[in-house]
C-alpha cells in the first residue's frame, strides 16, 4: 500500500527510471552499432600500412594479435566491450598513443566551440521563434521566420566560409577589427554553428506557439485581463517549453556532427578534425573510440533532456 | 498565400533548371572537366564564361558536371534511404507483434546515432569514395525514414478498408501493396522529398570533408573544399558551388513543404 505522500514523487521516480534503463539499453546498441559497421567493409586497417611501407608484414602480423584482428568477430566483440568497461579504447595504428589520450588532448577546443555555439542557438532560436510565433503577421515576425528558415537550410559548410569571406572584408574595412577576430578564436566558428544549429529550435517554438494562439486558455487569459508579455510567458510558452528542451537536445546531435564541419572550415583543432584525418587515414581504432564518445554523450544528452522534459509536463509521464 | 505560392515557384523553376542544366552537360559546353584551359584562376573569357579555377580548369563546365555528380549521388542515396526505410516499415506494420518489434529495435538502435555520424561511420568502414558516401548516406538516412513511414502505414492500417480487405481474404502481402502503400503516398511524398534534402546536404557534406577519394573528378562540395584554400583571392570558387548548395535544399524544403500542405479542395 503506498501512503498518499510517497505517490506524487513515484509517478516521477518511476518513469524518469524507465528512461534512465532504455538510455543504457541505446547507448549498447550504439556501441555495438560502432563495432559492425566499421567491420562492414571486411577491410583490414593494417593492409593500409603495409602497402604504404610504413611497416614490415612482421610487424603487421604482431599488430594483427595486438588489436586481436586474427580472432573471429564474436571474440572481438567481447574484447572491445570488456575495453570499454576499462575504460581502454585501443592504441593509433598510426602514433601507437593511446586512444583516449589522443582523444582527450583534443576535448576541449571541441567542448568550447559547441557549448558557445549552443548558447548562441537557444538564445537565437528562443528569439526567432517567439517573435515569428507570436507576431506572425508583423514584419519583425515574418522576417524571423525568413531567418529561421534560412537557418534551417543552409549548409554549415557553406555558412562558415560565408563567414570567413565577410569577415575578411571586415577586417580589410577596419583593420582593428583584424586583430579582434583572431583573437576571439571561438567567435566566428560558434557564431556560424549557433546560427545553423537555432533554425530547428526556432520552427519548432514557432509552430508551438502558433497552435497555443488559438487555444480557448489564452483566448481566457485575455478576457480576464492578462497582460500582452504575461500571456506570452506564463500560458502560451509553458506547454511549449518541454518540446523546445527535447529539440535543444537534439542539436546536441547537430552540434556533433556540426563540429566537424565547423573544425573543418576553420581549420581548428578538435574532436571533428581528428575524426576526419582518422577516416582518411584508415585509423580505425580512433575513428571507434571517437563515434563511441560521440554516442554516449548523444544518448546521455537524450536521455536527460527526456527526463527535463517530463519533469516540465506530467503528460510526458505516461508510459505511451 | 500567394507569396507562399510563389517561393514554391521559385524552388520548383530552381530545381528544373539545375536539374536540366546537370542532364545537359554535353550541350552546354565544350570544354571537358580534367584538362587545364587557361592559367589557373583566369578571368573570364570568351569560352570561359566563368573564368578557371585553382589549376586552370574551366569552372562552367566543372560546375555543370559537379552538378551531375552531386544530384546524382544523392537522388541514389535517397532512393536507398526510401526503399530500404519504406520496406522496414511496411513489413513492420504488417508482419505482426515480433516483426514489428525486431524492427523498432534495430530502428532505434541505429537512431541512437546521429545520421551524419553514422554515414562517416560506415564511410571509414568502407573506405573514402563518392560510391561509398553514396550508399553511407543512403544507409545513415534508413532508420528516421523507416521510423515515420511505419507511423504512416500505423495510421492507414485501422482504415475500414483494410479491415473489408482481410475479410474478403486478402493476404498480408496483398494488402500492404494493394491498399497500405497507396494510400500512404501523401504523407510519404514530402518525407521522401525532405530525406532528399537530407541526403543531398549529407552527400555534399561528407564530399566537402574531403571524402569523396578522386578529387579530379568534380563535385559541388568537393569544389568548395578545394576553393577553400582561394577563399580570400578567389571566393567565388567557393561561393558558386556553395550557393547552388544552399539553393537546392532550400528549394526542395520548400516543395516538400507544399507537397505536405494539403490541397485546397475545389469548393472551397
Amino acid at each position: 500500500m503506498v501512503s498518499p505522500a510517497d505517490r506524487p514523487r513515484n509517478r516521477l521516480l518511476i518513469p524518469l527510471l524507465r528512461r534512465l534503463l532504455s538510455g543504457i539499453g541505446t547507448l549498447w546498441a550504439a556501441l555495438t552499432l560502432a563495432f559492425v559497421a566499421l567491420r562492414i567493409g571486411g577491410g583490414d586497417p593494417t593492409q593500409s600500412l603495409l602497402a604504404q611501407g610504413l611497416a614490415s608484414p612482421q610487424q603487421i602480423a604482431a599488430l594483427r594479435s595486438e588489436l586481436g584482428l586474427d580472432l573471429p568477430l564474436p571474440a572481438q566483440y567481447v574484447r572491445y566491450l570488456a575495453g570499454l568497461v576499462r575504460g581502454d579504447l585501443g592504441r593509433s595504428l598510426y602514433t601507437g598513443r593511446s586512444v583516449v589520450v589522443t582523444i582527450g588532448e583534443q576535448l576541449l577546443p571541441t567542448f568550447e566551440l559547441a557549448l558557445v555555439a549552443f548558447l548562441v542557438s537557444v538564445v537565437l532560436g528562443l528569439t526567432l521563434g517567439v517573435v515569428a510565433g507570436w507576431f506572425p503577421k508583423r514584419w519583425s515576425g515574418r522576417s524571423a521566420d525568413a531567418l529561421s528558415a534560412l537557418a534551417t537550410g543552409v549548409p554549415v559548410a557553406v555558412l562558415g566560409l560565408l563567414a570567413i569571406i565577410i569577415a575578411a572584408a571586415l577586417a580589410r574595412a577596419a583593420p582593428p577589427l583584424l586583430g579582434w577576430l583572431r583573437s576571439g578564436g571561438v567567435l566566428l566558428p560558434a557564431l556560424t554553428l549557433g546560427i545553423a544549429a537555432s533554425g530547428a529550435l526556432a520552427r519548432a517554438i514557432q509552430a508551438g506557439l502558433l497552435e497555443a494562439s488559438g487555444a480557448p486558455y489564452l483566448v481566457a487569459a485575455r478576457a480576464r485581463g492578462v497582460g500582452e508579455g504575461a500571456r506570452l510567458l506564463w500560458h502560451a510558452l509553458r506547454p511549449v517549453l518541454p518540446l523546445a528542451v527535447a529539440l535543444a537536445a537534439l542539436q546536441a546531435a547537430f552540434l556533433l556532427s556540426g563540429t566537424v564541419v565547423t573544425e573543418t572550415v576553420f581549420s581548428r583543432p578538435g574532436l571533428g578534425r581528428l575524426l576526419v584525418t582518422s577516416i582518411l587515414e584508415g585509423d580505425f581504432p580512433v575513428v571507434q573510440g571517437l563515434v563511441v564518445l560521440a554516442a554516449a554523450v548523444y544518448s546521455i544528452t537524450q536521455a536527460t533532456a527526456d527526463m527535463a522534459a517530463m519533469a516540465l509536463d506530467p503528460r510526458l509521464r505516461e508510459p505511451s | 498565400m500567394t507569396k507562399r505560392r510563389f517561393s514554391v515557384a521559385v524552388a520548383l523553376a530552381w530545381v528544373l533548371v539545375v536539374v536540366a542544366a546537370a542532364a545537359a552537360a554535353p550541350l552546354l559546353t565544350s570544354h571537358g572537366v580534367v584538362q587545364p584551359v587557361g592559367h589557373p584562376l583566369a578571368s573570364a573569357s570568351s569560352g570561359i564564361p566563368l573564368g578557371t579555377d585553382e589549376l586552370g580548369r574551366d569552372l562552367w563546365s566543372r560546375l555543370l558536371y559537379g552538378g551531375r555528380a552531386s544530384l546524382g549521388a544523392s537522388a541514389l542515396a535517397a532512393a536507398l534511404t526510401v526503399v530500404l526505410g519504406g520496406l522496414a516499415g511496411l513489413v513492420a506494420v504488417v508482419g505482426g507483434r515480433w516483426v514489428d518489434s525486431t524492427v523498432l529495435l534495430v530502428v532505434n538502435s541505429a537512431l541512437a546515432i546521429p545520421g551524419l555520424l553514422l554515414a562517416l561511420l560506415l564511410v571509414a568502414g568502407l573506405g573514402p569514395s563518392l560510391p561509398t558516401i553514396v550508399l553511407a548516406v543512403g544507409l545513415g538516412g534508413a532508420p528516421g525514414f523507416a521510423r515515420l513511414a511505419r507511423q504512416a502505414f500505423l495510421q492507414g492500417q485501422t482504415a475500414t478498408y483494410i479491415a473489408a480487405a482481410a475479410a474478403l481474404g486478402a493476404g498480408r502481402v496483398r494488402v500492404a501493396l494493394a491498399h497500405l502503400l497507396p494510400n500512404a503516398r501523401p504523407q510519404l511524398l514530402p518525407l521522401a522529398a525532405t530525406y532528399y534534402a537530407w541526403s543531398f546536404l549529407g552527400t555534399t557534406t561528407l564530399t566537402f570533408l574531403g571524402l569523396a577519394g578522386d578529387p579530379t573528378h568534380p563535385e559541388w562540395g568537393s569544389m568548395m573544399n578545394a576553393g577553400r584554400l582561394h577563399l580570400l583571392d578567389a571566393p567565388h570558387l567557393v561561393f558558386l558551388p556553395g550557393a547552388a548548395i544552399a539553393m537546392t535544399i532550400l528549394s526542395v524544403h520548400a516543395l516538400a513543404g507544399a507537397l505536405a500542405r494539403p490541397r485546397p479542395r475545389p469548393s472551397d
